[in-house]
């Protein structure tokens, strides 16, 4: 199987997740050789999508102190008695338990780290720029919703959404759209009246001195700038506007979910990297990583073959690389299968059921976040909900640190639930980047979207390459002309640097020979 | 901007490294047969526009990137993908033996409904030849599909195999149609208006 593989490699990336698989793509995109490397038979580690097959075995499997993922348990909960084949067949609706989802495990795409978009967030904006959205399709966000005299309501994103709601009254949609109006125009004028006033101050004094009502103060501090108590002005106004500016893109809330669950995104980037000649291997393990004094490469052997590498780059938990470094406990999680919704017919009706929930203890100050997914998203059979609980994690027992915001909504051992699960993403106690010059990535951090995620990418690649652009957009196959007849049909700066090199020089070969002529 | 096509069909080509997907990807979009293709160029899918039964069909063809290489190809390859192409080479028994796991890896991760067809490339290498035209052949009836060999050196059968295959999909689509189930989709990302932050606020006031 390693046979035809070569051993001179400029970038060995060890580890398919989110960050490991961007760096590959954008090292491969400017022209650098790349080994893309994993012990699992799957893409995307803990940033991956599992069927539920898939996800029993993973979490399953045994897990150590220097593991990303870690404390996984979970539960079917089955009624007493199994309804008889015949009468599945008869109420012509299909009948959810363990079987029946287990036979249809494939059509399941369950996230370890699921995110939402921001339409015109960080991630959006380098899928778009780098032309890797041409690998994946996202689904519109239904509702935005929260919590209220222990309800589950929609929030109003746009403008229809406020005109239409039934959740304001008059007044208060009024209200509303003159507070988002003013957060809205913030920032084009940084020295006016409120932005003077209320620097150094937090967020919600500003939002009590608009004088809104409790209700439209629960949207924007629940929702829509998705702030606590002692976040500052400043924050608050930015994350306002990133949600302001998220609006009217695609559907109707200012979010995204990729179809098939976000673990199609690292794929999307090891694609990518394929693409331009990265060159992958899973279920393959890096048996040790030695450096050579005198070329100052690093020396990998991988199933009794050896590699060289100018550089190397490693998700935490993939030994023997990260074999010292020590992992705490970072994200607890919970994931239910249910057949049934969570709020009411008017969060769930039609083509919907994809909503995003951010809920608050306010006995504690902690938060969480709750993705709803239906069969909409690709990510479950039609008839069956996922709910993805997150929360950042305060001990080693996921379903403790989450039964705050659960007993918010639902009964977690209730018959509703089908299936539930707990696990604990840890990342790294301390950054270190300097082991032998090998670069860690984080593990996932807490965050809505991926904007940390990208931020690290970024950092790791300007530190390997310093002076190469960070994922420059790929050219549409329509552009590419390849019989070469007119080397100049290339946009030249679409190009990585070898065949920029190639291309001045078939050039200057043309322009001889016109001189020879 | 308008639409140029009635329909759009997401194909793929799949078979062990060498068979030659990326030639017959090259004879069909193109009609040219280079065999020193850099992989570095980056071309990922090609685009060819049929017509058939004056309907414009619009094939959009996806290489596998080189990710067949160690069974690595991504489970997003085969998302959205309505017909695919499973290449060997019959001067190469092994890949015809692992005809029969990609089309387990194509259970595994395509939709059910997706429409294969087996081809047998580089059939104008008759001394070299490994497999005959009638294992193909067997093969193909136990999968319940079409067969043929092609050559994509001497362009032989490759038109012809894609315009089958895309007719099979056509029919498949038309008959889906009719029965008023239209497949659902997400959203494609298009590049960002310059006037977004306007955008909540542009539409005319009403409150």
């Amino acid at each position: 199987m390693s046979d035809d593989l070569p051993d001179q490699f400029d970038l060995v990336v060890i580890g398919t997740g989110f960050i490991e698989s961007c760096i590959a793509a954008a090292a491969s995109r400017v022209g650098k050789s790349v080994l893309h490397l994993d012990h699992n038979e799957y893409y995307g580690d803990v940033w991956g999508s599992f069927t539920i097959d898939g996800l029993c075995d993973r979490l399953n499997k045994e897990t150590g102190a220097h593991s990303t993922l870690r404390n996984c348990s979970y539960t079917w909960h089955s009624s007493e008695k199994e309804p008889e084949p015949e009468a599945m067949e008869v109420q012509g609706e299909q009948k959810w338990n363990r079987e029946t989802m287990l036979a249809k495990s494939r059509r399941f795409s369950l996230d370890l780290c699921p995110r939402i978009l921001y339409s015109s967030g960080e991630l959006v904006q380098l899928l778009i720029k780098s032309n890797i959205c041409r690998y994946a399709e996202f689904r519109a966000v239904d509702h935005v919703c929260m919590r209220h005299n222990g309800e589950i309501v929609s929030v109003p994103c746009s403008r229809s959404d406020v005109f239409n709601t039934k959740t304001l009254t008059i007044v208060e949609k009024r209200l509303l759209m003159k507070f988002l109006t003013a957060c809205n125009d913030y920032g084009e004028d940084k020295c006016n009246e409120d932005s003077l006033a209320f620097r150094g101050r937090t967020f919600l004094e500003y939002l009590q001195a608009q004088r809104v009502t409790e209700k439209i103060s629960s949207c924007v501090m629940q929702a829509i700038a998705m702030c606590g108590p002692n976040t500052s002005f400043e924050e608050g106004m930015q994350s306002t506007q990133r949600f302001l500016g998220s609006l009217g893109r695609y559907g109707n809330t200012p979010f995204l979910f990729p179809m098939y669950g976000c673990g199609e995104l690292p794929q999307c980037f090891c694609r990518l990297c394929a693409v331009y000649g990265g060159i992958y291997c899973l279920k393959r393990t890096v048996d040790d990583i030695g450096l050579d004094e005198n070329t100052k490469e690093f020396v990998l052997s991988s199933a009794g073959k050896t590699v060289r590498a100018k550089n190397v780059v490693s998700a935490p938990g993939y030994p023997p690389v990260s074999r010292d470094i020590e992992m705490k406990p970072h994200i607890s999680r919970g994931l239910f299968v249910s057949a049934s919704p969570l709020g009411n017919e008017e969060l769930n009706k039609g083509g919907g059921g994809v909503n995003l929930l951010r809920l608050l203890d306010a006995e504690s100050g902690r938060e969480a976040i709750l993705i709803q997914l239906s069969h909409y998203t690709g990510a479950c059979p039609e008839g069956l909900y996922i709910f993805h609980l997150t929360t950042p994690a305060v001990s080693e027992d996921p379903a403790s640190d989450l039964v705050a915001f659960t007993s918010q909504l639902f009964d977690p051992t209730g018959a509703e639930i089908i299936f539930s699960s707990y696990f604990t993403i840890a990342t790294q106690s301390s950054r270190s980047t300097a082991g032998e010059h090998i670069y860690y990535t984080d593990a996932p951090t807490y965050e809505l979207d991926y904007d940390a995620a990208i931020a690290n990418a970024r950092c790791i690649f300007g530190k390997l390459f310093a002076d190469a652009e960070f994922l420059p957009r790929a050219p549409d196959p329509e552009e590419i002309v390849v019989d070469g007849e007119d080397p100049s049909a290339l946009n030249e700066h679409s190009l990585p640097e070898d065949l920029r090199a190639q291309l001045k020089d078939m050039q200057q070969a043309t322009q001889e020979m016109d001189i020879q002529d | 901007m308008a639409k140029t096509y009635d329909y759009l069909f997401k194909l793929l080509l799949i078979g062990d490294s060498g068979v030659g997907k990326t030639c017959i990807l090259f004879r069909f979009s193109e009609d040219a047969f280079n065999t020193t293709f850099i992989s570095t160029i980056g071309i990922d899918f090609k685009i060819r526009t049929i017509e058939l039964d004056n309907k414009k069909i619009k094939l959009q063809i996806w290489d596998t990137a080189g990710q067949e290489r160690f069974r690595t190809i991504t489970t997003a390859y085969y998302r959205g993908a309505m017909g695919i192409m499973l290449v060997y080479d019959i001067t190469q028994e092994k890949s015809f033996e692992n005809i029969k796991n990609w089309i387990r890896n194509i259970e595994e991760n395509a939709s059910a409904d997706v429409e294969k067809m087996l081809l047998g490339n580089k059939c104008e290498l008759h001394d070299k030849r490994q497999v005959s035209k009638e294992r193909g052949e067997q093969l193909a009836i136990e999968y319940g599909i079409k067969f043929m060999e092609t050559s994509a050196k001497a362009s032989i059968n490759v038109e012809e195999a894609f315009l089958t295959l895309a007719s099979d999909i056509k029919a498949k689509t038309e008959k889906r149609m009719e029965a008023n189930n239209p497949p659902k989709g997400g959203h494609q990302l298009k590049p960002m208006d310059s006037r977004t932050k306007d955008s909540w606020l542009s539409r005319c006031s009403m409150l």
